[in-house]
């Protein structure tokens, strides 16, 4: 297997070659092309449940796609739904969480599960996150540069900017700052504690949208 | 202290160096990332002066109400990592020397708490060239990073140049500039969307931005469902 990673970060757009029978699991929707002799089967991976969970918790679709190069070398091209960097990760036996969204693709050695967060789920991104483990090379995406951090003590990151941390971290929602500060501003952020490394994203989705808002028309009061 | 720009293009944003005791000023909800002896407050002064007021005329000027203000606690040198919404570039200016900035609402990202950040009417130029034309004014020694929507492009002015206003990101204040339209006449101006324009004359330098985030917003908002007011 071969890929490229193209444009990064503004564009990135992933290119993977398969060899014969290789196999690649992607996001349903994030194929942009492929060559013709692509084999794709859709399916709820890791079964019914595990697609439930998925597409409720983790944010991601119900259904997944395998694509399968037959009998020649075929290349496929992804690009997520949003602008941004695109991350690949290789993992051995190794575990990875991801937040809502974040995942694009695997190689077929992974595994993706929802990850149930409790309730401080509530007040970040969703109750789900998106627990990610085996071997193989995992692709992420995220809107903005995905930056990697290795976090050893420490760390604060703002709700909505982080992408993937690996399990030996910890975190809890807290306040920016002082008592005024929370009051005042509606900062929540993450603190992640221990040792591993974290990946964040420099835009905010969420942002975006709440720019966007007061640009809409307004409607008129009169039928 | 040590204010770096990150990335080129897209998703350009901060990194704030800062020795132990030192202060950071930034836009309220700017701060993406921090390492965890970063106390954040959030004030409504960019320096120990000015209060409530500078905060409502700051809200006025398309700028956030709120200032945070991050101090690095403890003996450690601590960071913070500043985003803007918007896609675009992030630059760092360095301040003092050859007289005060001037920052367009909205492209303000953070400064050095030695900088006062302070709301400029424009009087009538500032009626009459619309929302986007209200400015901060930035004075004193430091950086001030500042936000784009797109690329932003540094230009030494020597003579004359005109920007629509749009486009206007960071001026010295020892330029010169008049409010004008781009059409034929100001109806034209207007029925054409051109706007207004800023023609800046005598000598310093100006930062523009490739795109117009007013544009931008009135191309995506009648794409979404409208609003009951």
């Amino acid at each position: 297997m071969d890929y490229t990673i193209d444009s990064r970060p503004s564009y990135s757009l992933l290119e993977v070659t398969l060899a014969p029978g290789e196999q690649l699991v992607t996001e349903a929707g994030a194929m942009a092309w492929m060559d013709s002799n692509m084999d794709v089967e859709t399916s709820v991976r890791g079964g019914l449940m595990s697609g439930v969970k998925r597409a409720i918790g983790g944010g991601e679709s119900f259904f997944q796609n395998t694509y399968t190069a037959q009998g020649e070398p075929g290349t496929i091209g992804l690009a997520p739904g949003q602008p941004g960097d695109v991350y690949a990760h290789e993992m051995e036996a190794g575990e990875l969480l991801l937040e809502r969204g974040a995942y694009l693709a695997s190689t077929a050695g992974i595994e993706t599960n929802a990850d149930f967060q409790g309730l401080r789920g509530l007040f970040n991104e969703g109750l789900f996150i998106l627990r990610v483990s085996g071997s193989g090379l995992l692709f992420f995406n995220a809107y903005g540069d995905i930056q990697e951090i290795e976090v050893d003590g420490s760390y604060v990151v703002d709700n909505g900017h982080a992408v993937a941390w690996e399990p030996s971290l910890d975190y809890r929602l807290t306040r920016a700052g002082r008592i005024r500060s929370f009051l005042f501003s509606d900062q929540i952020i993450m603190e992640f504690s221990g040792r591993g490394r974290l990946w964040v994203q420099s835009r905010n989705p969420r942002s975006l949208a709440n720019w966007i808002f007061p640009f809409r028309r307004v409607e008129s009061k009169s039928n | 202290m040590y204010v770096e720009a990150m990335q080129s293009g897209a998703f350009g944003w901060a990194l704030v160096n800062l020795d132990p005791g030192e202060r950071f000023v930034a836009e309220a909800g700017s701060m993406f990332r921090a390492s965890s002896n970063v106390d954040i407050d959030v004030t409504t002064r960019s320096r120990d002066t000015g209060g409530l007021m500078s905060g409502i005329k700051r809200m006025i000027a398309g700028e956030s109400f709120f200032f945070s203000t991050f101090t690095a606690v403890g003996d450690d040198p601590a960071e913070v990592g500043l985003a803007p919404t918007l896609q675009g570039e992030v630059a760092v200016i360095d301040c003092g020397g050859r007289g005060a900035w001037v920052c367009a609402g909205g492209s303000y990202l953070g400064s050095s708490p030695h900088l006062n950040v302070d709301t400029q009417f424009q009087g009538l130029r500032g009626v009459l060239s619309g929302e986007s034309l209200s400015f901060l004014l930035v004075d004193g020694a430091g950086p001030l990073v500042v936000n784009a929507f797109g690329k932003i492009t540094e230009v030494e002015v020597t003579g004359e140049l005109t920007v629509d206003n749009g486009h206007v990101v960071a001026f010295e204040d020892s330029l010169e500039y008049t409010i004008g339209k781009a059409g034929g006449s100001w109806a034209q101006s207007f029925l054409t969307g051109e706007g207004v324009t800023m023609t800046f004359s005598g000598q310093g330098r100006l930062y523009v931005q490739s795109h117009n985030p007013q544009e931008f917003g009135n191309s995506l908002g009648p794409l979404l469902p409208p609003r009951r007011s």
